[in-house]
């Protein structure tokens, strides 16, 4: 039996589970398996309830098809490398170069190992943490929450708890405002205690490099339909899906209806 | 900086370089001698970094070999970059082997007797740094050594021929729109500001794919056509100027509804003709014909010769659009010129004018008919009137970085202070190389 609903501009039907805006910013896959940050959705401020929530399902299923359609390799198809391979020279040599893991297993380990430096109690390393981490934790608040299994996502219960209190403003907030500051007059020359700072500042994490979410007050989200690409206006009870019409509803319900759930 | 007059350093380094520019598509290499001459695109080699494996001729192409692939259908990919950096050695050492060493034709260098300059993408997890360099050392045993960020030597072009200005360029905003990622790259001298560098997760590759999963969903299961449909992309897609004419397009490509059917505007839609492998190996666009697709369904008899049509409409400015705004598809990420904006309210106001002043893009995305307009005007909305906006396309925006590397390494006092020999990591180590790295 298809379910049609005819989407109400302001908002009001929210699948059961959470709303909280997902952010897919990093590898979403592995953001959907580990919930480990929820500073963001906690200092998110509560948007009015409407179109640009998503349940924890859809969440869910947004995440995975961007991360197939960001995969390198797909690990089910192996290709040996033909001929014959030249003999590994040294220990370190023969242990890289049999390594079968994917880029995704290297960047959970980057991120366990800062989080890990974050809780250490000695001072030497809460030193190195502060050090590795101010850069790094600009970003750390954009992994937003999300079910922490497929099962739990798929059969969302009740409403969740409300997320911890809010912790300290997010980075991008004081971003926004300094760059509405950009004085008129032709700015003095740079600070150079700033510039050196600037220059000798280490590399933020790959996970931190992501640029933040737009902006709450720009553009809304625009939605298309899931068949045809042209503006969704009908909303897919089942999977939360747009599509333009009964014509391209049909054919949503035959081909990717729930395909990422 | 290595202490100068260090006899290590200095005694040993040979007098030509791999100037290696290591993409996950293509790695962009050339040999280089140390002795400042003229350089040019032309001395740098365009290399597939892959191995692909064809079910229907059941052969393994490595690299460069794919140039005598004469079918590309169902062809699968190997590749040993992912997300931009070196992942699975076993297959970047093959590539490597293949392409530069032993006997062959081409590119051959004896790495004992060679430098190694290799670029890597930004913000590259530590222990792949460490097993890059432990491989460069320990396996293929280079003379000496330097690894760095490559968009940053991009800073080593000079402004023009006749140019006044020294080198390397001050402030130079690098926007490098590859395979991988999008990147958002602020230089100062030749160091990228890491604290004010912004990353973007769509590139050419989460495109390609997007526009294979639409083909398949709407047309054809072309699920495994990855080289076609990324030679589909190359040649249909098209970056709209603005949001207004995204809407118009949209509209123009738009089927109607049921009773109220629209006729497609074949000045935006296009039919596709794929290739069959016997008598083409390459597709082609024509404008879109209604006639072929009612021939195609039987409701109108078939003349001419067969051929399989694939019917872009949307898809063709749908796609590129993830580069401006990502949250089509659900990326919670801002578009570029708002992650170029967020990249650069990191910096004062004076860097931040410099900066804006010399926008450079690289990178193949960059060659989507439009991008440059695109990016030139929803930048300047963004940036205040009174600041100078320059945005330009590298003249070869593939292989810019390359050259950009390679004059760096033509020039043998910078090139001196850089490399660390193979002897000093034989002393010290990789873990004092890749902090050596990172502070440089
Ligand atoms: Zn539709
Ligand atoms: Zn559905």
């Amino acid at each position: 039996m298809p379910h049609v609903e005819v989407l109400p501009n302001s908002a009001a039907h929210i699948a059961p589970g959470w709303t909280y805006v997902v952010d897919t910013g990093y590898d979403p896959s592995k953001v959907a398996l580990n919930p480990k940050n929820k500073k963001r959705a906690a200092a998110q401020p509560r948007v009015p309830r409407g179109e640009n929530e998503l349940s924890s399902r859809q969440q869910l299923a947004i995440a995975r098809r961007i991360a197939e359609l960001n995969r390198d390799n797909d690990p089910s198809k192996s290709i040996e490398i033909p001929g014959k391979a030249a003999v590994p020279k040294t220990q370190n040599a023969r242990r890289i170069i049999q390594y079968q893991r994917q880029i995704k297993h290297w960047l959970d380990d980057e991120e366990a190992q800062l989080a890990q430096l974050q809780q250490a109690p000695q001072p030497r390393a809460a030193a190195a943490a502060s050090r590795l981490a101010t850069a790094p934790s600009r970003r750390s608040s954009t992994m937003a929450l999300i079910p922490p299994t497929a099962s739990e996502a798929t059969t969302p219960g009740p409403a969740l708890p409300a997320p911890a209190p809010a912790p300290p403003k997010p980075r991008n907030e004081r971003d926004d405002e300094r760059l509405l500051s950009i004085d008129a007059s032709m700015p003095s020359s740079v600070n150079p205690a700033e510039l050196q700072a600037l220059l000798s500042a280490p590399p933020l994490s790959y996970a931190a490099s992501h640029a933040s979410l737009p902006p709450v007050d720009g553009p809304p989200r625009r939605h298309f339909c899931d068949n045809c690409g042209y503006w969704g206006k009908i909303k897919c009870m089942k999977c939360g899906a747009k599509v333009c019409g009964l014509e391209c509803k049909d054919a949503h319900e035959a081909t990717r209806c729930l395909k990422w759930a | 900086m290595p202490p100068k007059g260090s006899k290590k350093a200095s005694a040993a380094a040979p007098s030509q370089t791999l100037v290696l520019d290591n993409g996950a598509y293509t790695l962009k290499a050339g040999l280089v001698s140390a002795n400042g001459a003229e350089l040019s695109y032309d001395d740098c080699a365009v290399i597939p970094n892959c191995i692909a494996r064809s079910t229907r001729d059941k052969r393994t192409y490595v690299a460069s070999e794919l140039e005598h692939c004469k079918d590309f259908g169902e062809l699968a990919f190997r590749r040993p970059v992912e997300k931009g950096f070196i992942v699975n050695w076993e297959a970047e050492k093959a590539i490597w082997e293949h392409e530069f060493m032993g006997a062959g034709e081409g590119l051959r260098c004896d790495p004992s007797d060679t430098n190694l300059l290799l670029t890597e993408k930004p913000n590259c997890p530590k222990e792949l740094q460490k097993n890059c360099d432990e491989i460069v050392f320990e396996q293929f045993e280079f003379a000496a050594y330097y690894r760095c960020i490559g968009p940053a030597l991009n800073a080593y072009h000079p402004f023009s021929a006749s140019s006044l200005f020294s080198l390397p360029q001050e402030c130079l905003l690098i926007i490098d729109t590859s395979y991988s990622d999008t990147t958002i790259l602020p230089i100062y001298n030749g160091t990228l500001l890491q604290t004010a560098s912004r990353r973007l997760t769509v590139g050419g590759k989460l495109l390609t794919n997007y526009l294979k999963e639409l083909s398949s969903l709407r047309h054809y299961n072309m699920m495994e056509e990855t080289y076609l449909l990324n030679e589909i992309k190359e040649a249909v897609s098209f970056v709209v100027p603005s949001a207004q004419q995204f809407a118009t397009d949209l509209e123009r490509t738009w089927k109607g509804r049921q009773g109220d059917k629209r006729e497609l505007d074949s000045s935006i839609v296009v039919d596709y003709v794929l290739p069959d492998y016997e008598r083409a190996i390459h597709g082609h666009a024509r404008p879109h014909d209604p006639a072929q697709l009612r021939m195609r369904r039987g409701l109108q008899p078939l003349q001419g010769p067969r051929e399989d049509l694939l019917p872009l409409g949307n898809e063709r400015f749908a796609v590129p659009e993830l580069l401006f705004n990502p949250a089509d598809i659900g990326i919670q990420e801002s578009g570029l010129s708002g992650a170029i904006m967020e990249a650069l309210s990191v910096l004062p106001d004076a860097l931040k004018m410099g900066m804006l002043a010399n926008v450079v893009v690289v990178g193949g995305n960059s060659l989507i008919a439009g991008f440059m307009e695109r990016l030139e005007t929803d930048l300047r909305a963004l940036v205040p009137a009174q600041y100078l906006l320059n945005v330009s396309r590298a003249d070869d925006p593939i292989k810019h970085t390359w050259l950009g590397a390679a004059r760096f390494a033509s020039q043998p006092e910078r090139l001196r202070d850089v490399l660390v020999t193979k002897a000093e990591y034989d002393e010290r180590g990789s873990t004092w190389l890749g902090k050596k790295f990172t502070t440089m």
